[in-house]
């Protein structure tokens, strides 16, 4: 049944409540079963051989000794043919990326420290360890950059041998931004600068895989297992048919997992080599080098007002951290779109650099762009001596400028803003006295939207049992964000089976159907829809079903709380009682996800609220309390919902206070690849006095369940929201992130000698 | 990972010592340094000798006269919510709680908090520098945000340990037990410059074992107290901290400790903040003077200038709590 046929729901049973995690005691006891978690019968472990220097020609990789270790069963190097797969999708290749050099699994060529040179499998992780420290591997050290504005100066190392510039920049344009600089009251113009963050989820990257004949069977922690089917598949030469990925549980990605790793292919050609099952899971030091960050950026903006907060020109010339290999890096979208802006102008540049490529990291460039744009327009509505947040409800754009002008299917910032400022208590905030040191305190606002991607495909399967039970069959997984809970959630609302009466199947390539992997917080928009149209397939069915037994023509019967009723409730049939299902003994509703509103763009909005305190003599900052109002379309569960949010924050005060890679520059090494100096916040960073704001204004067009998706926006205007409340307590604009007591120190010291 | 060694758990410190005097052996106490020290290759041991069989080492007993005796294997849990130590040395008492997390301070001992080797970025990542036998620090050219501003020589980290400036500034002294008998040396001396070794950081000599901290009984009119200023609030090391001690008696600073966390290789102890404290009240004006004092002789690396003012700021914070 196409789901568009669905009417929006009115009040809901399930739907929006407070509902614990259908997986929470098999996540929480240790039950569920994670891919690292899987052990089978007469299984390898394998480990990696890493480049040791920033960059380096690998001139000679001799295995002999590790092969003689004790258990080893198979190495692998650049020297052995099945191992020579190409790899970050050189030109021609299925999904390149124009990558101006090709590479391979094992390439000689090493551009960061920690690229693959060698593999082994051996009985146990220790063996495997062991003898990739026998191995001895002969380099040719090339110099190296880690720093973009480096790599981009004449006679700066190669990183690719086309020139650390990756393309030409890309312009958006809009208007004449000249002309809007003239019309100004106000230019004011400033260089924001974020730092490169490491993903680190809970559960470290790796695989588990076995082959049975030519089938291969593979156990991955991945945000979608159909993501990394088709590249498995493509890497093996395999058809698609023969390529099964599992992924029930997985534990975190943020982005870092929607990309085939290296470590899949190196353990499935170790598998075939020994004909044994092989588990290949990174070690922590592993993960912060060589699967994915979020790229450091470099932000020029200039921004035009008039006196009366009317915003005239927009200008940002941006420079992004690719990494050693091809890889987006763009920021631009919100300052093309966020605020009514006649004429705009973005400029967005790419760097090389000798470190690992950047992978898509929760909102991909939309937290590094909120940190510039929403500190310019809070130096702008101080220009004006306008209230920072009457300044954006005054800005903020009510349709999409970026594609013609169209309209949202519902826009809810102006909303965002005021019942946040509401919540917040803002003005009152605004007012209080900031103390007189050492500690002060400030508050701050800030607003974002996130560009999320479309909906479809996706194709779900929902299954009615003669006892009344049901199950859901669905490719998406569950990050940890509760999407389980979310869709069953769907199917409990539309067939009445309670929750404990509903098996999930999920993020199985080889029981599931295709959806895209979970990017962009498209799961519950891309995913719910699809649920609730199969559930209303098996309800079509349940009534036919009834109709036929009852012989009363189908447009008289309600399917009710799991069971059938006819002639105003007076007569009424349970779904245990129908003969034809009890004959069938299942009923499947397959459900397809509709397509987007062609006339209408669909985009979440929220607003952030910080209040900070800073230590003016040691250079520390505290957040004291954050408020979130998201309009994100319906709640589908309020607390996963709130989870989401919580967890963006907790994001955000990395970004803005504590997070950042360190490359050592002499070497081109990485000088912080431990949790305890590359710093993720703590419960202690994280301020008890958090609020969640949903912000729900019935969209019925973005798709049948209302939903916009909230992961990624909740972690976009957290620490521009901080920053703007750092300033306001100690008066010094902060651009470089993050806001450490150093930078803070340095900044105090340089006022106090301007005196 | 792990490279292979084997496992003794020593039945007296006599057989501990003994053991450990060899090159390859390494001394286990909560583990939680030594197995990151293994992991990433920072050092190699063929054997560990486990103290935790040693009742001797453990807990804390009275001294004489009034004292404190804390055995070696003492986990900082214990030291920092020890009612005696909370009272009448509470500088030690928040060293130890603003020591990592709840799991390090159960699991982390006193003896091993002192002996812990540097936290260095370089020292303990994949840099062949001097400490491991090298020939370059690399802080100098690179990247020396958390490095020293005092007593640097050709190896710049810091000391990390939070209960030692403690101690030092407690004037405890450490019990220490080789194959050759026992000595007692007072904290201040126990730690060594680079200038003085890039291979150790204590005087610790092998298969040497420290049994006992010992503390005198508190100075009458004595106040105490750890600040620690650090990028997370938990779960880090000081990017500097300061230990106070001072006895007042009419109105006046008797005696002063002075001694800072995370500037130098080893507890660093300003004697010229204290000369300009003792004798006076302490106020606000004097607190502005011996912060002053303590950063005098500072000298910067290319990244951490923002020591100086940090210590001015800890120290001006920290004279004026104690004041009040
Ligand atoms: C993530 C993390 C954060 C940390 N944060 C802090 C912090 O904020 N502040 C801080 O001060 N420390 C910190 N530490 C360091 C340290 O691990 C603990 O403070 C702890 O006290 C060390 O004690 P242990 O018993 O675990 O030592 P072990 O790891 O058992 O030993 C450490 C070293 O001392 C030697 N040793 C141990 N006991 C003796 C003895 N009795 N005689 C002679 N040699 C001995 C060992 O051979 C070894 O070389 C942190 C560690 C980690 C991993």
């Amino acid at each position: 049944m196409p789901e568009t046929t669905a009417k929006p729901w009115g009040e809901t049973k399930f739907v929006g409540k407070p509902i614990p995690r259908v997986d929470g005691y098999e996540r929480v006891s240790g039950t569920a079963e994670y891919p690292s978690d899987v052990v089978l019968p007469n299984m390898l472990h394998a480990a990696i051989l890493r480049c040791p220097h920033g960059q380096a020609q690998v001139k000679r990789v001799d295995l002999a000794k590790a092969r003689e270790m004790p258990g080893v069963r198979a190495v692998l190097s650049d020297a052995d043919k099945e191992a020579q797969i190409p790899w970050y999708a050189p030109p021609g290749s299925p999904g390149s990326t124009g990558s101006p050099t090709a590479s391979r699994l094992f390439d000689p060529h090493c551009r960061f420290e920690g690229e693959e040179i060698a593999a082994v499998a051996a009985e146990t992780p220790q063996q495997a360890w062991d003898a990739v420290r026998a191995i001895r591997a002969e380099y040719n050290v090339l110099p190296s950059v880690v720093d973009m504005e480096e790599a981009l100066k004449p006679g700066a190392p190669a990183v690719q041998e086309s020139g650390n510039r990756w393309g030409a920049p890309r312009e958006t344009k809009r208007g004449d931004v000249a002309q809007g600089f003239a019309e100004a009251d106000v230019v004011l113009e400033e260089t924001y600068r974020t730092s490169c963050e490491i993903h680190t989820p809970s559960e470290i990257h790796g695989s588990v895989v076995r082959w049975d004949g030519d089938h291969l069977t593979v156990w991955d922690t991945n945000q979608g297992p159909f993501g990394i089917q088709a590249p498995l598949a493509a890497a093996m030469s395999l058809p698609l048919s023969k390529v099964r990925v599992i992924s029930h549980y997985m534990g975190g990605g943020f982005g870092s997992k929607l990309n085939l790793g290296k470590y899949t292919v190196i353990a499935a050609v170790l598998a075939r080599k020994t004909g044994r099952p092989v588990r290949l899971f990174l070690t922590r030091e592993e993960s912060f080098r060589a699967v994915g960050n979020r790229p450091a950026h470099i932000m020029k903006l200039k921004a035009g007002v008039k006196k009366d907060g009317t915003l005239t020109a927009l200008q940002l010339t941006g420079l992004g951290e690719v990494g050693a290999y091809p890889a987006g890096t763009s920021v631009g979208y919100q300052v093309g779109d966020l605020y009514r802006c006649p004429n705009v102008l973005i400029s967005e540049s790419q760097a090389f650099i000798n470190a690992g490529p950047n992978r898509a990291f929760r909102a991909p460039g939309f937290p590094q762009c909120s940190w510039a744009l929403e500190q310019m327009m809070d130096a702008l509505a101080e220009k004006i001596g306008m209230d920072p947040v009457e300044f954006r409800i005054k800005n903020y754009s009510a349709v999409c400028q970026m594609q013609q002008n169209k309209p949202y299917t519902s826009a809810g910032l102006r909303e965002c803003l005021t019942e946040g400022a509401r919540a917040f208590n803002w003005k009152d905030a605004r007012l209080r006295s900031k103390g007189s040191g050492p500690w002060v305190r400030g508050v701050g606002v800030a607003a974002g939207m996130w560009g999320s991607q479309s909906g479809p495909p996706s194709t779900v399967r929902v299954s009615l049992y003669p006892d009344g039970s049901a199950s859901l069959n669905m490719g998406a997984a569950d990050l940890g964000t509760g999407t389980k809970t979310v869709m069953a959630l769907v199917v409990a609302e539309e067939l009445g089976v309670p929750l404990d009466r509903i098996q999930i199947e999920n993020a199985d390539t080889g029981t599931t159907e295709f959806t895209r992997p979970s990017g962009g917080s498209k799961t519950v928009f891309a995913d719910s829809p699809a649920v609730r149209s199969a559930a209303l397939e098996v309800k079509a069915r349940v009534l036919e079903m009834a109709a036929a037994q009852l012989k009363l023509p189908v447009t008289d019967l309600a399917f009710q709380e799991g069971a059938i009723v006819a002639q105003g409730g007076t007569r009424k049939l349970a779904v245990r009682e129908l003969t034809q299902l009890r004959a069938q003994q299942v009923v499947v509703g397959v459900g397809v996800r509709g397509p987007d509103p062609v006339d209408k763009v669909v985009r979440p909005f929220v607003a952030q609220f910080a209040e900070v305190e800073v230590n003016i003599r040691t250079g520390e900052t505290r957040v004291l309390r954050l408020v979130a109002a998201h309009d994100s379309g319906r709640v589908m569960d309020l607390l996963t919902y709130r989870s989401q949010v919580i967890g963006g924050l907790t994001m955000g005060i990395g970004f803005a206070l504590t997070e950042r890679r360190i490359m050592d520059a002499v070497t081109g090494k990485m000088a912080n690849a431990n949790c305890h100096d590359y710093k993720i916040p703590t419960a202690k960073d994280v301020p008890a006095d958090k609020t969640v704001i949903p912000i729900d204004l019935h969209d019925t067009e973005c798709n049948t369940t209302g939903t916009k998706g909230i992961g990624e926006p909740a972690t976009i205007p957290t620490a521009a929201a901080i920053a703007n409340a750092f300033y306001h307590a100690t008066g010094i604009r902060i651009t470089a992130a993050p806001i450490t007591p150093a930078n803070v120190l340095t900044l105090l010291e340089e006022r106090r000698k301007r005196g | 990972m792990l490279s292979q060694f084997s496992y003794q758990r020593a039945a007296s410190i006599k057989e501990a010592a003994e053991a450990a005097s060899r090159p390859d052996v390494r001394i286990l106490a909560g583990g939680t340094d030594l197995l990151g020290c293994l992991r990433n290759q920072v050092l190699q041991a063929n054997r560990l000798v486990s103290l935790n069989g040693l009742s001797a080492l453990k807990g804390i007993r009275q001294g004489p006269g009034g004292g404190l005796r804390l055995g070696a294997l003492t986990t900082l849990t214990e030291i920092a919510e020890h009612r005696q130590i909370l009272d009448s040395y509470s500088v030690l008492a928040q060293a130890a709680a603003s020591v990592g997390s709840p799991q390090l301070r159960n699991q982390g001992t006193l003896g091993g908090n002192l002996c812990q080797r540097p936290r260095c970025w370089y020292f303990r990542g994949d840099f062949k520098c001097r400490r491991k036998g090298g020939d370059t620090c690399f802080a100098e050219g690179g990247d020396s945000q958390l490095h020293c501003i005092f007593g640097g020589a050709s190896c710049y980290m810091v000391h990390p340990s939070d209960t030692a400036p403690a101690l030092v500034a407690l004037d405890a002294k450490v019990s220490i037990t080789g194959r050759r008998g026992t000595r007692l040396v007072p904290l201040s001396s126990f730690f060594v410059l680079p200038a003085d070794s890039l291979v150790k950081e204590t005087v610790l000599q092998p298969g040497e074992i420290v049994t006992e901290i010992l503390l005198d009984p508190p100075q009458p009119g004595a106040r105490s107290a750890y600040r620690k200023v650090r990028e997370r609030g938990a779960f880090d090391f000081a990017l500097a901290g300061a230990a106070i001690v001072v006895a007042m008696a009419e109105g006046k600073v008797r005696t002063a400790r002075v001694v800072l966390s995370g500037v130098a290789p080893v507890p660093w102890r300003s004697t010229d903040a204290e000369k300009t404290i003792i004798g006076k009240p302490l106020d606000a004006a004097v607190a502005v003077a011996a912060a002053a004092a303590a950063v005098k002789g500072a000298s910067p690396l290319a990244d951490n200038g923002y020591k100086v003012p940090l210590v001015r700021g800890i120290l001006e914070e920290t004279l004026t709590a104690l004041a009040a």
